[in-house]
């Protein structure tokens, strides 16, 4: 599935004194099977441009194009199912007396049959790894297992796109390496992958391309290669190290292990 | 943002805007027996000239003070509808069937009416012209003569002052969560009454939760600051009395004393 955003604008409180313009016309697509980073500052409007590829906000002006059709003529509970979204700290959303019943809320909506609903809660816990906690009550895990289970929510609809707003955000290195293993592993399996995120480090892990907001505008668009290079004083810190070391053949790494590797060809010579 | 509605403080600068909190809710009460003492079609039309003078004075935008009464309307036409039905006062001015319309129902319907709009008027004046911090600070110091008869004025003027500020900070939360929900197919808007009530237990349940959890952190948050309730605590804004402070008592003693004699 391709989801392509023409120019869109929005406008906070639009016709008050406290109008706020979060997003001042962004083109931007999500090809099939990509890993898609977004990253910017905080207020440069990456969770507002997110929440419009699902239609949870309107574009003020501008369209969302779904497959080529404009996403208004579409209907939205189909499209939300396609186009799944992770909000930031999506386990204040958590309602359910247990995790198998709150991860179940969405394919239940999207009537499915009593086994298949149980079949996709089995499969989306077990690809968050946390298939033991199905009869707990959601409210009782810990911040990481909470998360594990809101992000399982959004998962057990199957959607064909996925969008991820800061899921790492205040978690601890090891759900932060579970979420993006995940998040290739989904990605292989030929599901989009919209991630918003303010460590650069964990984007250039698993983004095939980078989108760096600024002020509700793209300020880069491309590869990580392209976009950190362009401005390595913004970049991961292997960005930087390889800055300075330009002049060797250490090559242009964005991942911690490229520089590895690249180091260890650079010490051997 | 937040929509307005009745009782919404509007931040302008008038000569309401600037009286001492204490008078105007003293003001406010005082005008709000009065009203009760009224019972005369002149009296109550000088109540409200003297109404309009006040909203004038406040400087808020009429439309914006009309939009204040609105939800008030539905309640002062039910009342003046039982009024004008079942009152069998005075002549009669009309007769169909078991419906009897009398010259008194008319009237009394006619005085409910204008008692509660301005009833209304009086308590929206007072908010929409009092930030509500001073409005809490005004009601703990008129309450607080009762502190000696173990009246815990202060916690209940925190407690008001709390539970305002919480209001848009639950609203903006509510709204992140029905967006989060809807993410995953949930439906607010469509369906019964029954079939939108089951759908709001999504939505209330994490909010309910939330805010639990926000009033835990609230109270580790002060407690971690040094409160420890009202005795011995300073205020950032001292209230003072000015002289036109007593001016405005006076004045609405006068006008009522008036209204009530018309």
């Amino acid at each position: 599935m391709t989801l392509e955003l023409r120019d869109v604008c929005h406008v906070y409180a639009a016709g008050t004194p406290l109008a706020v313009e979060a997003l001042r016309g962004v083109s931007l697509a999500v090809e099939a099977g990509e890993v898609l980073g977004i990253v910017g500052g905080t207020g440069s409007g990456k969770s507002t441009l997110v929440q419009h590829m699902n239609w949870i906000l309107r574009p003020t002006s501008g369209e969302v194009l779904v497959d080529g059709v404009d996403a208004a003529t579409l209907n939205k509970s189909e499209l939300r199912r396609r186009i799944g979204l992770v909000f930031q700290f999506p386990e204040s959303a958590l309602f359910a007396p247990t995790v198998e019943e709150d991860v179940g809320f969405g394919p239940q909506r999207m009537k499915l049959g009593e086994d298949a609903v149980r079949e996709r809660v089995r499969g989306s816990l077990a690809m968050l790894g946390v298939e033991h906690l199905a009869q707990r009550s959601p409210f009782a895990l810990s911040g990481g297992e909470k998360r594990r289970v809101a992000i399982a929510g959004v998962l057990a609809m199957e959607p064909e796109v996925l969008i991820l707003d800061e899921p790492t955000a205040g978690l601890d290195p090891a759900t932060r390496q579970d979420l993006l293993s995940l998040v290739r592993t989904l990605s292989e399996s030929g599901v989009s992958i919209v991630l918003v995120s303010h460590d650069l480090e964990e984007v250039a892990e698993v983004a095939d391309r980078i989108c760096a907001m600024e002020q509700g505008c793209i300020q880069a668009l491309g590869t990580p290669q392209e976009v950190f290079y362009k401005n390595p004083a913004n970049a991961p810190a292997t960005v930087r190290v390889a800055t300075v070391l330009q002049n060797s053949s250490i090559g242009r790494p964005v991942r911690y292990a490229d520089t590895l590797a690249a180091l260890r060809t650079l010490m051997e010579n | 943002m937040a929509s307005r509605s009745l009782g919404q403080f509007y931040p302008v600068a008038s000569l309401l805007h600037g009286l001492d909190p204490r008078a105007k809710i003293l003001c406010v009460t005082i005008f709000a027996v009065g009203l009760f003492l009224i019972d005369t079609i002149a009296g109550f039309l000088l109540m409200t000239l003297v109404v309009g003078a006040l909203v004038a004075t406040s400087r808020i935008p009429l439309a914006v003070f009309l939009r204040l009464l609105r939800p008030v309307v539905f309640i002062v036409a039910l009342t003046v509808f039982f009024q004008v039905l079942f009152s069998r006062e005075g002549a009669t001015l009309l007769e169909w069937g078991f419906i009897e319309i009398h010259a008194g129902g008319l009237r009394l319907g006619f005085l409910l009416a204008l008692r509660i709009l301005l009833l209304v008027s009086v308590a929206g004046l007072l908010t929409a012209t009092t930030a509500p911090v001073a409005l809490t600070d005004g009601i703990e110091d008129l309450l607080s003569s009762l502190k000696k008869l173990r009246f815990p004025a202060h916690e209940f003027a925190m407690m008001m002052t709390i539970a305002l500020r919480f209001i848009p900070t639950l609203d903006e939360e509510a709204r992140k969560i029905m967006a989060a929900q809807s993410a995953r197919g949930a439906d607010f808007r469509e369906g019964g009454l029954i079939r939108r009530s089951r759908a709001l237990i999504p939505l209330l349940v994490p909010l309910t939760v939330g805010a639990f959890r926000r009033a835990d952190e609230l109270a580790e948050a002060m407690e971690s600051r040094g409160y420890q309730g009202g005795t011995g605590r300073t205020r950032y804004r001292e209230l003072r009395f000015h002289f036109r402070d007593a001016l405005a008592l006076a004045i609405v003693m006068v006008v009522l004393a008036l209204g009530i004699l018309a």
